[in-house]
């Protein structure tokens, strides 16, 4: 969610949250997607330059879309590419950076949705993020339940919890 | 006038620009960190913005009349804790219980800064210039200091066209919440104003005849909730609201949720949910069994709220198809147990391939003791919503029995 009057690069102490179809590159923030179902975390991070960044991805195909141009967080393959390119103007270089995604669930079986609206998200990222030749290090996607995805751009970890658990688990 | 999708899409951003052009103002004066929180555009009746306004909180209100390119009005609403809590920012002191003059003027002018947010955003997608009057400082409780003498505030039965948006202050318990009130000529014509002709839009008269409806058939789940549970239920809220599809999420709270989804094909089509909280649907489960099982969202409970679902499903669209005179079939039910949005995201995903916005029809049932509440989304297909309209007899509007009538009770077992 868009907040005014934060600095860039402050620290927070509570999550930032990333609603959906938004995106956040940071430095030193620690970034929040909340109740994932279909939808689809993408994280990118470079190490070794400190810079990561998450999005909360809605639908597959941006360049389809009229809409891409003004939110390109909605779509997983502008997403990816977006996020890419201004964390290179924030210092990470293109090689370096890799991804984890997680989410894309379906919860529900519809004759509407076809082989699943989460499966296809998923496939989307997982086809940009090959297409820009960025590694993808861990998922955790598929499957009925929904999850929250955390990533902490302090020590690049990212952290997943399910309504059937309450510990986080580290992907 | 016709509502036409599209700019009813340019209307809902410039809210959501004014919204942001507001808090950042906000931000400005106070230098407390802010953001945007829910805009949309609802279709509200008076009785609505009754029960919704009059929560038993003081509040606090700055208001102004729009006149020129745009009449209405427009105002600022927030409670009185959070007001007192600005004030202190901005004055730098402690402050009594009741407004000083100094108070009143610093709540006022801060108002007046955000009022002048949001109309700067209209004014610019308008292309027109806006007269603002002398802001008027409001306090009070219910509906009646803030809107009962404004004209364009919808009567009891009236469906008017509003704006809503809130801002919060980050880490803090102020918001606000923004009310715009188009007089309805002023809409009307700007409405045709921005219209293009590719799209046919839906005749306002229709939508506002349909929602009369809907009501009815939102009276008639609430009986079945109660037939079915034995529990006295009573629709407590029900709102039609165009938003984007994003913000449909937003609105949801962030705990577990239990529920019944549908999709329901016919003209319209669309999805269907019916959503708890799991206290709530505790409750609904011991009140539809024999025995409070030992896990109340086990087989057992699921197969009693994903009845008690089907059966509100089917007089809910029945009510809908009557009206509409055409057939909506709906699918099995489908049983959800999970973290907030996650429960409705699909949904919105799937309607987003082809739709930015979407009409929901938002309804709440609450049993009269607060045993339970339960959330009914109705998000019909855009395209489709447009066509059943459009072919709707207004004439019907007055002659059709809308109490959905419940058949046999089906079950599984």
């Amino acid at each position: 969610m868009k907040t005014y009057g934060s600095e860039p690069g402050t620290p927070t102490t509570d999550p930032v949250q990333i609603g959906i179809s938004e995106f956040v590159v940071t430095e030193a923030d620690t970034l929040k997607a909340y109740g994932l179902g279909s939808c689809v975390a993408v994280v990118l991070y470079d190490e070794e330059a400190g810079v990561g960044a998450l999005a909360h991805v809605m639908l597959p195909n941006g360049d389809e879309s009229d809409s891409s141009d003004l939110k390109p967080g909605k779509f997983a393959d502008t997403a990816i590419r977006a996020m890419l390119r201004r964390m290179v103007e924030e210092g990470a270089s293109y090689t370096d950076v890799e991804a984890k995604i997680a989410g894309g669930s379906d919860m529900f079986e519809f004759e509407s949705f076809g082989d699943g609206v989460g499966r296809r998200n998923v496939e989307a990222a997982k086809e940009e993020l090959e297409k820009l030749g960025v590694p993808l290090v861990a998922e955790d996607v598929g499957g009925s339940r929904g999850r929250t995805v955390i990533f902490n751009a302090e020590t690049m970890d990212v952290t997943i919890t399910t309504a059937e658990q309450d510990t986080a688990e580290q992907l | 006038m016709r509502l036409d999708v599209n700019v009813l899409g340019t209307f809902y951003r410039m809210a959501r620009e004014g919204a942001g052009l507001a808090a950042g103002r906000l931000t400005g004066m106070t230098g407390v960190e802010t953001r945007v929180g829910v805009t949309k555009l609802n279709f509200m009746r008076g009785s609505e913005m009754r029960t919704e306004f009059e929560d038993g909180t003081e509040k606090v209100g700055v208001r102004v009349e729009l006149s020129n390119g745009f009449d209405g009005h427009s105002l600022i609403v927030f409670e009185r804790e959070a007001a007192k809590r600005v004030v202190e920012t901005l004055l730098d002191a402690e402050i009594d219980d009741e407004f000083s003059e100094i108070d009143r003027s610093a709540v006022t002018e801060l108002g007046q800064i955000m009022n002048n947010g949001f109309i700067d955003g209209w004014a610019d997608v308008l292309g027109t210039v806006i007269d603002i009057s002398t802001p008027e400082f409001i306090e009070g409780k219910g509906v009646e200091p803030f809107f009962g003498d404004l004209e364009e505030a919808p009567d009891e039965d009236d469906l008017a066209l509003l704006f809503q948006s809130q801002i919060e202050a980050v880490g803090t318990e102020i918001g606000f919440r923004h009310f715009m009130f188009p007089d309805h000529d002023t809409m009307a014509e700007i409405l045709d104003r921005q219209r293009d002709d590719s799209h046919q839009g839906i005749e306002y008269d229709k939508l506002d005849g349909f929602d009369q409806l809907a009501q009815q058939g939102a009276d008639a789940v609430a009986d079945t909730a109660t037939t079915m549970t034995g529990i006295d239920t009573d629709v407590e809220i029900r709102r039609l609201n165009f938003l984007s599809l994003e913000a449909i999420p937003e609105e949801l709270s962030d705990e577990m949720l239990v529920g019944v989804a549908f999709e329901f094909d016919g003209l319209p089509s669309g999805y269907l949910l019916f959503l708890f909280d799991e206290e709530s649907a505790t409750e609904i489960v011991e009140a539809m069994l024999p025995q409070a099982p030992d896990d109340p969202f086990g087989e057992m409970g699921k197969s009693a709220i994903q009845e008690l679902g089907n059966i509100m499903a089917s007089g809910l669209l029945d009510g809908w198809a009557n009206v509409l005179d055409t057939t909506i079939d709906h699918s099995p039910p489908e049983f959800i147990r999970d973290m907030g949005s996650a429960v409705i995201d699909p949904v919105i995903i799937q309607l987003g391939e082809n739709q930015e916005f979407a009409f929901v029809f938002d309804t709440v049932i609450e049993a009269e003791d607060h045993r339970f509440d339960c959330d009914i989304y109705a998000i019909p297909d855009e395209d489709d919503l447009e066509r059943a309209l459009n072919d709707l007899d207004v004439g019907r509007i007055e002659e059709t029995p809308t109490t959905a009538e419940f058949g046999e009770l089906e079950t599984d077992t």
